[in-house]
């Protein structure tokens, strides 16, 4: 089944929409969903044109497709399970919390908190994303605890804060302190970020662009090889936090460090 | 003038000796009457168990540091929203709910009087703005004085009566309720980060051990007629080995009062360990049980324990600290100046921990083996040892050995031979839950002559009316109901109105808080007295003229003045 | 006529000891209060009547019909914002959040801008402090870290820290040290026993390096830190440790320089780490005199302490997605009350630029910077001078704040309750 949802002109086009009803299996009871627009409830069809084509039995033959103006409607994907969802363009916050299965592409940018709390499944962006993500929520002290969530593109703060589980990757530049209180899980950062890892007890982060203000309460353990895209790159290997007595593994690619 | 009458109630009122009869309940302007008008309105309780409205004796759901427990807390806030509904405000929270959270699921349980467990007189009026905010329930202030400078001098001076001027001023000021100590002496040593490890240990600088002032401020107390006994958190909360503290703490008490308790221990099953660290903490219930249920003059409350995610917080400082240093989590701390502490750590209660077992086992067991249920009442130190919508899980658990059986099963295997819960049969009755859950609270706390915790005539008419005909339930074998009958009222009554129905609280809420002044002769007035007006001027942060609770912030307050032997 | 022990609205040092001399209806002079004080209750240029904007002039508008259409603005929005909360009483803010619930609005104070963080940081980390007599009694050691008391506090170190005798230190002055860490010497770095100068955007790396060192893994770190010489971070980490009782206190050099609440969390670490070798405490330099009351009663209502978003009913908070400078900068909201702060003066331009955009409603005796921006302005009583109401103050004590005059306005409370009784109506049960 593919349902494919076209966004209809609004006229207060900047008060976001809170979609989390957006999810592969709710489309298996028909179309009757609704969302929220600031404070107001509103039938799906009064935001989006609805076309569905083919018939699904179970969730994961679901497809969501979401066109036109969506950088503003969050919570999509949120709790899914199973199915796909697809957005043409650019998405709102909070897209794909709380995920267990199933896959979500953005071919546009993410706004914050993309994948927070994510426990299994795939999210996938072409574009950038927004500050916190693959993160957790205040207060916990477990965020990300499974899955795999990409961006082909750049991300902005504190990606993976919390991270216990599940693989980060982030092809272009972080933002500050990624990867900040992680205690599992992976994180690899492809391209700049800035003090990567602070207050990190546990998992493995690895830098393979440069990393501005380094933080010092890490300790070098040597140098190691690992796979990059086919090619064998040196990392220097440190552990730490040490301010934390932390045990995690921080990798940067060696003699990457901007000079103070 | 409104009237209501309960029809066809199944009534339990220990107070009053009615053990399960079937009778009607005449209720006029906010009390119980003899009878009313044909005009009246009618609920017919259809022979379902009626009983007074709850009391709880000691739980934590309002001031600095239950607020500080739910800032910090958004994890635990987002884990039980409601929105508005009607007369109910948004809610919000687990282990700590917020104002309206409580008061809700309070009156949903069927209760209608709460006493809170710590108050820093320094901040009552926070305590107070949350009374205020917790609209269902006539509330009461237990009142800090465990670290109090001005009682500590009394007590090296060994100068009772003056001890005694000192609560006099500062209940009255503060429009506390009834006097908390709290690790007596432990909380100010923690203001340099140090504790006191027994009942004969010195407090630095001040020179006097917590069983002088334990001693002292009993008999302060009685001397000036507080309604309430001293209300005591023992030294060595939850330290392997302190049931001997416990147990010397017991043997200070003098028995100085013939209508109820010299001595309210509370939240004992975290006081009731043996030996002598973690590895082989073992229960002791079999000893304090002997010594309570061989001293009619003291009264415990269980503090039991379940099993999940709670938060702690008490006014014993240096005991949170501990929890910290053994969990790693986040730690909240608040030293009040001249006065106590505070500390806050989220916990979680596991069946996997063998020390956790241990805990829950203890607080059945001092239930199970104090022969009086007037000595040992429900409570879990909310949230403490768990958050109080648990209570009609534990009614169910101490009226059944099948459940308690079930439950076992579950624990660490190595339990048994640690704690004698399995080897006990008692099953409690309603009766013994009537009177653990709200007549012996109201004798306990001596406000039965307020007219609560008993329905005859002259009471407050506050009363609950569970889904529950105990003619048609075996509690042994059908616990589930009795859990979810004690969970949910079908009526709950307070001063003559239906607050709640069935798990919706239908009107707004306006309580009374209930507060303390002695009369005492001018001259124990320390309002006069330059030695203390310069605690004050040199050492508190704040004036003498600032200090006290205005009216204002008791809208419907009810004082009760006592007589001191001052 | 004199009054004794006036509560000062001001900054979180909520001081009440001020000696008010009044003469009818006017206040003629103040004592004990430093400059700040003397402003607030000296000053005279209250707006005197309602205004509402006609075209691009002002209008005087009649007070109820201010209430009115204050109601019915909100009433009519798909997203209000109601901001700001900390220049007034506790019963007013409690009508706020009241106000907030019913509407499905946003209601958010100036914690947003000023310490937020730190309650970010005390949600992950705790917060282990007291209150400010502890300091005065027992500490031996003080530390400033980015926070600049003489001119933000002025009377902080007189009455609560380096210079106040307390029971336990009869010379304070002589037996305690004080550290400041600043990115620049400011006037309390002058009379620093050890002034930390660190690099601006880098205090997160220094605390992480105080923190190893005090776990006795300072040989893992460089010889400077943050611009800091090693030797001196463990000069600092000894004098720390060997206090009988250190104070931390901590201003916007923190909250608000790169990292935010990651700064405050490893400060609080630091804090907690220090705990296990003597006594430690931490606090926030709160600004407002009762920013920290609007904490308190937005978290015994709703659940949290600032950013609370009721627009699904239940209450929710997400600092970055709730907070009103995100959601003003994005353009999400269709109308604004402002109370008792001037996002006018302290929120970036395109904040302000779109509260200019919709209808924006103040509530303040004063105009100013939030005026220009504003449909419509009711001024009020000045809380603490012609209205009474509760206070927190920095370390969380609260205290009533007196009435020493009197006037015709209105307070707060009373305002909001008109309009909270209307929005009632309107919505029904």
């Amino acid at each position: 089944m593919r349902v494919i949802l076209e966004t209809k002109p609004r006229k207060k086009s900047k008060i976001p929409i809170e979609a989390e009803s957006i999810i592969p299996q709710n489309f298996l009871r028909g179309t009757d969903l609704c969302v929220f627009e600031g404070n107001k409830q509103r039938p799906l069809d009064e935001i989006f044109f609805i076309t569905v084509e083919g018939p699904a039995v179970s969730p994961d033959q679901v497809e969501v497709i979401l066109k036109g103006d969506t950088g503003r409607i969050k919570r999509v994907g949120e709790y899914m399970n199973a199915g796909k969802i697809v957005v043409e363009g650019d998405i709102g916050m909070h897209c794909g919390n709380f995920m267990s299965a199933g896959k979500i592409t953005i071919k546009g940018n993410a706004d914050a908190w993309l994948g927070r709390e994510m426990r299994g499944g795939e999210i996938i962006c072409h574009g950038n994303a927004g500050h916190y993500c693959g993160a957790g929520y205040r207060g916990e002290k477990r965020g990300m605890r499974g899955g795999r969530l990409e961006v082909l593109g750049n991300a902005g703060d504190f990606v993976a804060e919390y991270l216990c589980g599940g693989e980060v990757i982030v092809r272009g530049d972080t933002g500050d302190l990624p990867g900040v209180e992680m205690r599992g899980g992976k994180l690899i950062i492809e391209g700049r970020c800035i003090r990567p890892c602070g207050n990190m007890t546990g998992g493995t982060c690895m830098v393979f662009g440069q990393v501005q203000d380094p933080l010092p309460t890490f300790e070098k353990k040597g140098k190691t090889q690992v796979d990059f895209r086919g090619m064998k790159v040196t990392m220097d290997s440190y552990r730490g936090d040490v301010a934390n007595r932390g045990k995690g593994s921080l990798l940067m690619k060696e003699q990457e460090i901007l000079p103070e | 003038m409104s009237e209501l009458l309960i029809k066809n109630a199944f009534v339990i009122d220990p107070i009053n000796g009615i053990n399960g009869e079937v009778m009607d309940i005449a209720i006029r302007d906010g009390r119980i009457v003899e009878d009313v008008g044909s005009g009246a309105d009618i609920i017919d309780a259809d022979r379902c168990l009626t009983l007074p409205g709850g009391i709880d004796s000691h739980t934590h759901v309002c001031g600095t540091k239950v607020n500080f427990g739910r800032y910090m807390s958004p994890e635990d806030m987002r884990a039980g929203r409601t929105s508005r509904k009607g007369s109910m405000h948004v809610t919000s929270g687990y282990s700590v709910p917020t104002t309206f959270g409580n008061s809700y699921r309070y009156s949903t349980m069927g209760y209608t009087t709460l006493l809170e467990g710590a108050m820093a007189p320094l901040e009552a009026r926070h305590t107070h703005e949350e009374f205020t905010a917790t609209p269902h329930q006539d509330m009461m202030a237990n009142t800090l004085f465990d670290g109090n400078w001005s009682v500590m001098e009394a007590v090296r001076d060994k100068d009772v009566k003056r001890a005694a001027a000192v609560v006099s001023w500062i209940i009255s000021a503060a429009k506390g309720f009834g006097i908390k100590l709290t690790n007596p002496g432990g909380t100010e040593a923690w203001g340099w980060g140090e504790d006191v490890s027994s009942i004969y240990d010195a407090v630095p600088y001040f020179e006097v051990t917590p069983a002088e002032i334990i001693e002292t401020m009993i008999r302060a107390n009685e001397m000036l007629g507080l309604p309430h006994s001293v209300h005591l958190h023992c030294n060595n909360l939850g330290v392997p080995g302190n049931y001997r503290t416990t147990l010397d703490t017991m043997d200070l008490v003098p028995d100085l009062n013939s209508k109820r308790q010299s001595l309210y221990l509370t939240h004992v099953q975290f006081h009731s360990y043996g030996g002598s660290t973690w590895r082989d903490i073992d229960s002791r219930s079999e000893e304090i049980t002997r010594m309570v249920n061989s001293s009619p003059h003291i009264v415990m409350d269980m503090g039991q324990i379940m099993f999940g995610r709670t938060t702690t917080m008490t006014a014993d400082g240096p005991m949170e600290f501990k929890l910290y240093m053994l969990h790693h989590n986040k730690w909240s701390n608040h030293d009040v100046e001249l006065e106590t502490g505070s500390g806050i750590i989220p916990v979680y209660y596991s069946r996997k921990s063998l020390v956790n077992c241990v805990m829950w086992a203890i607080g059945l067991e001092l239930a199970l083996q104090t022969k009086s249920p007037w000595q040992c009442l429900l409570t879990t130190d909310n949230p403490n040892g768990a958050p109080f919508v648990k209570y009609p899980e534990i009614i169910a658990l101490l009226m059944s050995k099948r459940f308690r059986d079930q439950e076992c099963a579950l624990l660490d295997s190595r339990t048994e031979k640690l704690v004698p819960l399995m080897a006990l049969d008692r099953e409690l009755d309603w009766n013994e839950i009537a009177v653990m859950t709200r007549a012996g609270q109201s004798r306990a706390l001596g406000i039965e002559a307020l007219g609560k915790g008993h329905l005859a005539p002259g009471a407050e008419a506050d009363v609950a009316i569970y889904p529950i005909r105990t003619s048609e339930i075996d509690p042994s074998a059908q616990y589930q109901q009795v859990m979810a009958g004690f969970s949910r009222s079908m009526y709950t009554i307070k001063r003559g109105r239906v607050v709640a129905r069935n798990g919706d609280v239908v009107v707004e809420g306006a309580n009374s808080t209930i507060w303390v002044k002695p009369r005492l002769s001018p001259e124990y007035d320390l309002g006069n007295d330059p030695e203390f007006a310069r605690k004050f001027q040199q050492y508190y942060t704040v004036r003498m003229s600032n200090y006290p609770v205005q009216d204002s912030y008791l809208p419907r307050g009810v004082c009760i003045e006592t007589e001191a032997d001052l | 006529m004199k009054i004794e022990d006036v509560v000062c609205p001001f900054c979180g040092c909520l001081c009440d000891d001020l000696v008010v001399e009044v003469e009818g209806d006017k206040i003629v002079s103040v004592e004990n209060g430093c400059t700040l004080a003397n402003e607030k209750f000296l000053g005279n240029n209250r707006l005197k009547t309602p205004i509402i904007r006609e075209g691009s002039n002002w209008t005087h508008i009649d007070i109820e019909e201010a209430i009115k259409t204050t109601a019915e603005i909100l009433l009519d929005a798909d997203r209000p914002l109601l901001y700001g909360w900390s220049g007034t009483h506790g019963e007013a803010q409690t009508i706020g959040v009241h106000m907030a619930e019913m509407l499905g609005a946003v209601i958010d104070n100036t914690s947003t801008v000023c310490h937020g963080p730190s309650i970010m940081a005390i949600q992950e980390v705790g917060h282990p402090g007291c209150t400010l007599g502890q300091v005065k009694n027992r500490a031996d050691v003080i530390v400033y870290w980015g926070s600049n008391p003489i001119e933000a506090h002025p009377r902080h170190m007189s009455r609560y820290t380096t210079y106040a005798d307390g029971f336990f230190l009869k010379e304070a002055f002589r037996e305690r040290k004080v550290i400041v860490v600043d990115i620049r010497k400011t006037e309390t770095a002058n009379i620093a026993d050890e002034f930390v100068m660190v690099e601006p955007g880098a205090d997160y790396a220094l605390l992480s390096a105080l923190r190893a060192i005090v776990r006795g893994k300072g040989d893992i770190l460089p010889h400077n830190i943050a611009g800091v010489e090693k030797e001196q971070l463990v000069r600092v980490a000894d004098i720390c440790k060997s206090a009988r009782f250190g104070a931390i206190f901590f201003g916007l050099g923190l909250t608000m320089s790169r990292g935010k609440y990651k700064n405050i969390r490893n400060a609080i670490e630091l804090t907690e780490e220090l705990n296990r070798h003597t006594k430690f405490t931490i606090s926030p330099m709160r600004g407002h005199w009762n920013v920290y009351g609007s904490n308190e009663v937005f978290t015994w209502i709703s659940g949290y302490p600032f950013a609370v978003d009721f627009a699904r009913g239940i209450a929710f908070y997400n600092p970055g997605e709730t907070t009103s400078v995100d959601i003003l900068r994005r353009g999400e909201c269709d109308a604004c009350l402002v109370v008792a702060s001037d996002p006018g003066a302290h929120f970036p331009k395109d904040c302000c630029r779109h509260l200019a955009s919709i209808p924006t409603i103040q509530i303040d005796p004063h105009v100013n910077a939030t005026t220009h921006l504003s449909h419509l302005q009711i001024p009020v009583a000045v809380t603490g001078i012609d209205s009474e109401g509760t206070a927190y103050r920095m370390d969380g004590v609260p205290i009533r704040t007196r009435k020493v005059i009197e006037t015709t306005y209105p307070s707060d409370s009373e305002v909001l309750e008109k309009i909270y009784q209307i929005i009632r109506r309107e919505m029904g049960p």
